[in-house]
């Protein structure tokens, strides 16, 4: 019994220590003290942005690392490291001006060296993003703040290549070869590495002598909450600052909710069905209309994104420059079904892959094997974990898939990997001369109506030739307390923290 | 010479070479279940920007090129020393990763083993000293209710009142023993609680029908008739007779929780082992997996030798050998 009487001793000091103080934030540790908490869904791989693909990793590498130039709110490339640059008049050789005393967060001085450096590490070692610089012929610097690029042909787009994303970051040659960037990457953004704790947290410190001006949060702790109302109930608490992992259900709710902001921003990425073109009958295009036809966008939008998102029959939303307007496709079973006797098809089953990595590919599954079934089609949803998916995509094991592209912002970005009859994306085989011919063209068309109207006829095509089935284009959903400004949700996803502040107030 | 012969000493020297085996076993069929899932470590790391000459560089940087025996005979050998290996994701050492996630799995399974022996034993011996009254009937009611409550909606429930309602624990996080005791506390209530409650409703069945029959037992009839005091009898021979199912069950639900309560540690953000395991398997990275799973199994088998060390001390009749 003397177990229990030290045990019930135990419990009644735990509730007394506990319930003399609120849900507060006073005891993060010294160092996140004052910072602001930003809780993401998952736990970053690893913390090379030249290496990792990992969505979670880039959301805490956004704020330490920068890149040569960076697109602002409207996807428009502005410079960052590069303060300014000349393109010669074939096109093929382009003159970057480094930014003058601009170092990294190790005090050492970024040099040109280092912007050869990170892009020749990504070239020669054949990183994921390798194929960014697939036009590249030479990157040197002819003295420690121009860096030249010379190119193979023309490549209108290049700037969105050596800018979009955090996975073209230049990075510290010292940090690289010392093998700590990892797990301690040094970079030149506006918060610097300060630790990580396993399955915790990672937290940043500001970093004040930052070239576009000193943050104006002491630092950033990034939580990992992978469960959405755990996050959410957080931030209600004044536990954490910001959060984009929101239960999609609650949006509608939290936007009446004076208590914190929400911002739903429609973003760049695409959701679409694919049908594999090497097995009949999917490779007669009347069949893969007939789907395109029978499936229910709007059912789909409301089940997976309860409307937060946007249906598209083509990959680029409203609002991007290379819109292009497209409405092909609708709810009408009897024109499928006409299609499908024009074809001669019967088909009977369909071999659905989806992987519970994406939800919404589960969810949307069964909505399309309810609008197959009136054509007689039993939808055989296969679900598996990304690994496998994967692996099974790459076969070509599979009639029919759903996924998503992200982070996409040049119309390459969205069609050439995807649809080009070498593209390294095309899972499905799509092979068609014309479609090859526009994206090819799009890749060196320097005058940019021109190379809008490339897009469109190719986009247009891939849409009627239903190469990919396109589904919406979902938001990027973030919640914050109403104490933070300076802040807004970007339509690339991009969670940067440099020019936020946090009123003091609130919890204690 | 007296204490190395001690039949205690002896028994748990021979575990420990017998535990050496099963860990070698368990080696054995995880690196050839890593390998057979299908699935691949570098396809995985590569995501949507795969190319065929990024996947051939990544592969052969981790290794995965070799023959499979020369892998697996490479990796025993360095596990032999101590060296797990590295990360395919990012690098760091497993054992390091390993020793960061053990404080929290091992608090989380220490804290909610105590709150379910805390309300299994009084409730599995009340119920069972009054089988078919009332009092019976609720706690076993209460019991299969908490049998039957999915873990996740009670943590999501309990973060819902006394977090987001009444303010007074935080939703979610850990902080270490030594260096925050009272943020260590406050953070691992509500876990512990959740993993405790569902333990509690399993151990205070088998409490009860372990109390149950040994009450039924000739010699707890013959100390009654002896007229000894109802309290001797409920707890000289009643309850300390039914403590070993008790050790057992309460052996295999704290393996159970080391072993990684995934949902728990989901719920509540909780950096223990069990997210660990799901992360590296859902990203195939073999060398995690399988220092993880020598970890888990290494706890059981501690686990398993302190229970049947205890069976003897609890019951005296009960010999090692």
């Amino acid at each position: 019994m003397r177990v229990l009487t030290t045990v019930s001793l135990v419990i009644s000091v735990a509730i007394a220590l506990t319930s003399c103080s609120t849900g507060s934030r006073v005891d993060l540790g010294n160092e996140s003290a004052g910072n602001l908490v930003a809780a993401i869904a998952g736990e970053p791989d690893q913390l090379d942005p030249q290496k990792t693909t990992a969505y979670f990793s880039f959301e805490v590498l956004e704020n330490v690392f920068d890149t040569l130039v960076a697109p602002d709110a409207n996807l428009e490339m502005r410079p960052a490291l590069a303060e300014s640059w000349d393109v010669s008049p074939d096109q093929r050789a382009w003159t970057f001006h480094l930014r003058h005393g601009v170092s990294f967060h190790d005090g050492s001085p970024l040099t040109a060296d280092d912007v050869v450096y990170s892009y020749r590490r990504i070239i020669d070692q054949k990183l994921a993003n390798s194929d960014k610089f697939s036009a590249v012929t030479s990157v040197t610097a002819p003295d420690q703040s121009t860096v030249r690029i010379t190119l193979e042909q023309p490549t209108p787009n290049l700037l969105t290549n050596l800018g979009g994303f955090k996975g073209v970051a230049i990075v510290s040659r010292r940090n690289v070869e010392s093998g700590q960037i990892a797990t301690h990457p040094v970079g030149t953004g506006p918060f610097a590495f300060a630790s990580q704790k396993s399955g915790d947290s990672i937290t940043l410190k500001a970093n004040p002598a930052y070239w576009a001006g000193a943050p104006k949060v002491s630092g950033v702790t990034f939580r990992f909450i992978s469960e959405p109302s755990t996050a959410l109930s957080a931030l209600q608490a004044g536990e954490i600052d910001w959060t984009d992992s929101i239960p999609p259900q609650r949006v509608a709710a939290l936007r009446d909710d004076d208590s914190i902001t929400l911002e739903a921003t429609p973003s760049n990425d695409y959701w679409y069905l694919a049908l594999n073109e090497t097995r009949p009958p999917w490779n007669d295009v009347r069949v893969r209309q007939a789907i395109a036809y029978a499936i229910d966008r709007d059912a789909i939008v409301q089940a997976t994104s309860y409307g937060t998102a946007v249906v598209n029959q083509l990959a680029i939303p409203k609002g991007n420059p290379f819109y292009t307007p497209y409405n092909g496709y609708r709810h009408d079973i009897e024109n499928a079904k006409r299609l499908l006797s024009e074809a001669g098809a019967t088909p009977k089953s369909l071999d659905m892959l989806v992987t519970t990595e994406y939800p919404e590919t589960v969810t949307a599954a069964q909505i399309i094997a309810d609008n197959l079934a009136p054509l007689g089609i039993t939808v055989n949803i296969r679900t598996v974990d990304f690994a496998t998916w994967l692996d099974e995509q790459n076969n070509g094991h599979f009639d029919m898939l759903m996924m998503g592209w992200l982070g996409n912002i040049d119309p390459d970005d969205f069609y050439y990997a995807q649809h080009h009859t070498d593209g390294s994306s095309n899972a499905q085989k799509f092979s068609n001369p014309e479609v090859d011919r526009l994206l090819d063209a799009g890749r060196v068309e320097t005058n940019r109506n021109a190379r809008a109207d490339d897009y469109a006829k190719a986009a247009t095509i891939i849409a009627d030739a239903a190469s990919y089935i396109y589904l919406y284009n979902p938001s990027v959903i973030q919640a914050w307390t109403t104490r933070l400004s300076g802040y807004e949700a970007r339509r690339d996803g991009a969670v940067r923290f440099s020019t936020a502040t946090l009123a003091p107030g609130g919890t204690i | 010479m007296a204490v190395l012969t001690h039949p205690i000493i002896r028994f748990i020297a021979r575990r420990l070479l017998y535990s050496l085996v099963v860990l070698l076993g368990v080696l054995i069929v995880v690196f050839a279940l890593v390998h057979l899932v299908p699935g691949d470590p570098v396809r995985i790391a590569l995501g949507t920007r795969y190319t065929p000459e990024a996947y051939n560089a990544l592969r052969s940087a981790s290794g995965l090129d070799r023959p499979i025996v020369e892998q697996f005979f490479g990796y025993i050998g360095s596990a032999l020393t101590g060296d797990l290996g590295v990360s395919f994701r990012n690098g760091d050492p497993v054992t390091v990763t390993l020793l960061q996630r053990l404080p929290a799995t091992v608090s989380l399974g220490v804290a909610g083993i105590l709150i379910a022996l805390v309300i299994a034993l009084p409730a599995g011996i009340w119920s069972a000293l009054r089988e078919g009254r009332v009092s019976d009937a609720i706690v076993r009611i209460t019991s299969q209710f908490g049998v039957s409550i999915p873990d996740f909606w009670l943590g999501i429930l309990l973060i819902a009142l006394f977090a987001t309602t009444l303010g007074w624990l935080p939703t979610s996080g850990y902080r270490p023993l030594f260096g925050d005791p009272a943020g260590w506390l406050r953070h691992i209530v509500l876990p512990s609680l959740t993993v405790g409650l569902v333990a509690a409703a399993i151990m205070t069945r088998y409490v009860r029908s372990a109390v149950l029959e040994v009450a039924s037992m000739g010699y707890v009839r013959t100390a009654r008739s002896k007229g000894l005091p109802p309290r001797v009898v409920t707890f000289r021979h009643t309850v300390r007779n039914a403590l070993i199912p008790v050790l057992t069950i309460t052996g295999i639900q704290l393996a159970t929780i080391l072993g990684g309560v995934i949902v728990v540690e989901v719920v509540f953000a909780w950096p223990g082992l069990g997210r660990l395991v799901y992360n590296a398997v859902a990203a195939r990275d073999y060398p995690v997996i399988q220092g993880a799973v020598l970890l888990i199994a290494t706890l059981f088998l501690i686990i398993n030798l302190v229970v049947d060390v205890l069976y003897a001390v609890v019951d005296p009749r009960i010999r090692l050998a």
